[in-house]
């Protein structure tokens, strides 16, 4: 976000002048030409930075905003010729029913996940187009809807609709301005740079999207009512007419995703080409050719829009010649034994069990990959989780923090059963979770992926702002413990797979759990990171969390954990000291033992 | 009981072509992850093309697909070359939007060159049926079906006998596995796109019979396609038949006891059911997602 700072100035003028511009239009302009061209972009600008909402920041393609026009013009259409009554009232009620739409929408793609969102979409469109087309009772067919004309003087022309438009969109901008900056939008961020690692993080994904989904669908619906209005007269080709959410999507991308403004730049440099293709090239196929290759030519050299290539551009130049600060060392362990040297646990005494596994069972197909296996994991200690690769040590994590939903057998964490609930609210409970290959946010900085974590869910919760003083102050401390403080306002996919283990450390300490689960924290990094590793674990056990660990570093493990678990084939086959461990047969014979043989292909 | 059994008859014969159709489309999603939403106006350019050598030629629709079959081909094998190909490691949701871009390019390109009007392929046989008792079947849907069933067959021999076909399936299943073991993904995420966008012109030429088609027809097809691979499971070859069966006989019964007018509506309706029942398809699998590169 640093960047954008350096930016403010030039932007904030010319923001400005726009704003004075669009303001006192209708003062130079009496036009019709101009005013249909300006109306038809507010009304694009506003579909778009809904749009925004959903695709820019949570990063789902919707293909259906045009559905949400059509559906608010005839929502306004049929109950003010049904009933009568006033725009005031049939406006606000579209919003309504559009969100109402959203929610379910949202509820029926609750679980699906982008592409298949997609899809959710483009059928809502065609379904809603075909239900105004054939349940003729309501909507008249293709005969269409006659809107009731406007009451007022004819001296206003068009500049009331004009005006109720532009304060949607005004509403619409300070929904998104808002939402970018609050706990809300960082969440969506988070779903859109890695959804299961958010919902193990504690984000509600579900109703995080849902709300999304909501919130931009609301203001399109309504400035649909005002556009139908407007319009006077609508039918299912023209309302429904999949070139209208191809416009919005367009406008969205070309502008910026995921900018405040770029919805906005976008939809009015699209009218002004949609206006150009009607009345230069005759419309038609050449509108389809135009926008179709436009799209086409977007996605391929302009991914990311006008606005954040123009920012990349500048601050490219302002940066020529510095050196970053992601080569630099580690800050030096040293600190780190500086600090109150923790009591040393007594690795010996463990209390009950904090995590219990009980004849757990996971099938890919035809293949256990997770074959009734149990154990426990004693309160205050650090368990190793060993077995050879495919013995289905990382399904078994995912079946503990809710990745994935087992197909037998439960799982009890500090006293309660939580096989069943999603990963965010085991994660609101106490547990938290490194993987294997990291998976940090890659597009927000160190500092925001440490503070993303959430350890409960409230709608209050929602509006609080994305990074509070005292969050941020206790991310830093977080970050000073495992010597990445210096990192924090690098984005996390510049640093180094080391750096990020542990960063991700950091993130999961956020959380405050109670049990840590980390899945080979020492895999794949230099020794002397691995050791700093071990140290901040047990300097963390020392000051009461609970280890669960994967790891294949044997080294590592026997001289840090005590119980040592033994998987293969998905069974947990030994379980005790290290010194235990390294004389059981059954395990020397699972790792190397000559008449071990995989029966069956195990997944890695 | 008659009415019943001919709907169910004619619903599995163009369940059949759907089968054809839907398995090139979801070919495409299992080994690329791209969505392919230009797939319907692929299949409308080969009836295009159908109807334009039938016309100057007077050559049957079906024997056509020697020809439209290769000519896609080659399109899409350049399609992917100069489009496709450059997404290919972008989210999604890129795959989707470029492809719906070429998706309104070609059918601007259809509606310049044959006129946004209804065109359809009548052959001799067209209004001729075959009778087996009270069951009447017309000659260009079992024509059409059966055609389609043999590519189909084609299709899954080559794909589990042939080197190539196992490597694209290698592909679809593990990427970088396939790679380690010399599969150059590159082409065969090309061959695969080629592959896909032929079976769409194998298609497309029975669908020019079966069907009076104009360029905007993409739509109501891409959409009925895509509900078919969403129902079957998205990758799933197995699936597409099953979810192109289905979808044909649901179809024939709408219109046989409801109304033709919301037969359209079926592959929508299937879409929500199914992403709120089972979200990975009839026969779809989860996979574990924390191993693969995001």
């Amino acid at each position: 976000m640093s960047r954008l700072s350096a930016l403010r100035s030039p932007w904030a003028a010319l923001t400005a002048a726009a704003v004075l511009f669009i303001a006192f239009f209708p003062f130079f302009a009496d036009d019709p030409y101009y005013q249909n061209m300006i109306i038809l972009a507010l009304v694009f600008a506003i579909g778009a930075v809904g749009l925004n909402i959903i695709t820019g920041y949570a990063g789902y393609v919707s293909l259906g905003q045009g559905a949400f026009l059509g559906l608010g013009a005839y929502t306004a259409g049929i109950l003010s010729t049904d009933i009568g009554g006033s725009p005031f009232v049939w406006v606000p009620v579209a919003g309504l029913l559009g969100a109402l739409v959203a929610a379910f929408l949202g509820v029926v793609a609750m679980r699906a996940r982008g592409h298949a969102f997609v899809i959710l979409t483009i059928a809502f469109l065609f379904l809603v187009q075909l239900v105004a087309t054939n349940w003729k009772e309501l909507t008249n067919g293709t005969g269409g809807i006659t809107l009731p004309l406007p009451t007022w003087s004819v001296d206003y022309q068009n500049w009331p609709f004009y005006y109720s438009l532009l304060g949607l969109l005004a509403l619409s901008l300070l929904l998104s301005w808002w939402i970018r900056r609050s706990k809300f939008g960082m969440g969506l961020v988070a779903i859109r740079e890695d959804e299961d690692k958010a919902a193990t993080v504690g984000v509600n994904t579900r109703v995080y999207k849902m709300l999304a989904f909501v919130a931009s669908a609301v203001f399109v619906s309504m400035a649909g009512a005002i556009y139908g209005y407007y319009l006077t007269f609508i039918d299912p080709a023209g309302m429904f007419n999949i070139l209208l959410s191809v416009q919005i999507v367009l406008s969205l991308l070309l502008g910026g995703r995921a900018t405040l403004w770029g919805p906005v730049l976008g939809a009015f440099i699209i009218e002004w080409l949609n206006e150009f293709t009607n009345n230069e090239l005759g419309g038609g196929n050449t509108r389809l050719l135009i926008f179709g290759g436009l799209l086409a030519l977007v996605v391929l050299f302009l991914p990311r829009g006008i606005i954040p290539s123009a920012q990349q551009l500048i601050e490219a130049r302002r940066t020529r010649g510095k050196a970053g600060l992601v080569g630099e060392r580690l800050d030096s362990a040293i600190e780190l034994r500086e600090r109150a040297a923790p009591a040393v646990a007594d690795a010996g005494a463990h209390g009950a069990p904090l995590l219990e596994v009980k004849r757990l069972e996971k099938r890919f197909g035809g293949l256990r990959a997770v074959d009734e296996a149990s154990f426990a994991v004693p309160e205050g200690s650090i368990t190793a989780l060993l077995g050879p690769n495919g013995s289905g040590k990382t399904t078994v994590f995912n079946l503990i923090d809710g990745t994935m939903t087992p197909d037998a057998g439960e799982v009890w964490f500090d006293g309660e059963r939580i096989d069943r609930l999603p990963p965010w609210k085991r994660a609101h409970r106490g547990l938290g979770r490194t993987f294997q290959i990291t998976r940090l946010f890659r597009e927000m900085t160190v500092l925001e992926n440490v503070v993303a974590p959430l350890r409960s869910f409230s709608f209050r919760q929602l509006t609080l702002g994305a990074v509070s003083g005292s969050e941020a102050a206790r991310a830093e401390e977080l970050l000073e413990f495992v010597g990445m403080r210096k990192f924090r306002d690098q984005p996390a996919w510049a640093l180094s797979y080391g750096q990020q283990k542990l960063v991700e450390l950091a993130q999961v300490l956020m959380l405050d759990p109670k049990l840590i689960m980390l899945d080979e924290p020492a895999g794949g990094i230099n020794p002397t990171l691995i050791e700093r590793i071990g140290e901040t674990i047990r300097e963390l056990n020392a000051r009461g969390k609970t280890f669960l660990i994967v790891e294949h570093n044997m080294p590592f493990v026997l001289g840090l954990c005590r119980p040592v678990l033994v998987l293969a084939r998905g069974k947990t086959i030994a379980q005790g000291s290290p010194d235990e461990i390294q004389r059981d047969p059954r395990v020397l014979d699972a790792y190397l033992g000559e008449d071990f043989r995989l029966e069956q292909p195990v997944g890695a | 009981m008659t009415e019943f059994i001919q709907t169910l008859v004619l619903g599995l014969l163009v369940g059949g072509v759907y089968a054809l159709l839907a398995s090139g489309l979801t070919l495409i999603f299992g080994v690329m992850n791209v969505i392919n939403i230009a797939h319907g106006a692929f299949l409308i350019l080969a009836a295009f093309l159908t109807y334009s050598i039938w016309t100057a030629t007077g050559l049957d629709p079906l024997v056509v697909i020697f020809l439209t079959t290769p000519t896609m081909f080659v399109f899409g094998w350049l399609l992917y070359q100069t489009t496709v190909g450059r997404i290919r490691r972008a989210p999604v949701a890129a795959s989707v939007l470029l492809t719906f871009g070429l998706a309104l390019v070609l059918e601007g390109v259809m509606g310049t060159i044959w006129g946004n009007t209804s065109h359809s392929v009548r052959p001799s046989y067209v209004n001729q049926s075959f009778s087996i008792g009270d069951v009447f079947l017309p000659k260009a849907q079992v024509f059409g079906g059966a055609v389609a069933l043999v590519v189909l067959a084609a299709l899954y021999l080559f794909l589990t006998r042939s080197w190539v076909g196992r490597a694209i399936r290698a592909s679809a299943v593990n990427p970088q596995g396939a790679e380690l073991v010399g599969v150059k993904i590159g082409s065969v995420a090309a061959l695969t796109f080629a592959i896909g966008v032929a079976s769409a012109g194998a298609g497309g030429s029975i669908v020019s019979v079966l069907y009076p088609f104009l360029p905007g027809s993409h739509y109501q097809w891409i959409a009925r396609l895509l509900g078919i691979i969403v129902l079957g499971g998205m990758g799933s070859l197995p699936g597409a038949l099953v979810g192109a069966l289905l979808l044909g006989v649901a179809e024939a019964m709408t219109v046989t006891y409801i109304s033709p007018a919301w037969a359209t509506a079926v592959p929508y309706v299937f879409v929500f059911v199914i992403l709120l029942i089972r979200p990975q398809g009839l026969l779809g699998t989860r996979l574990r997602q924390d191993v693969a590169t995001a």
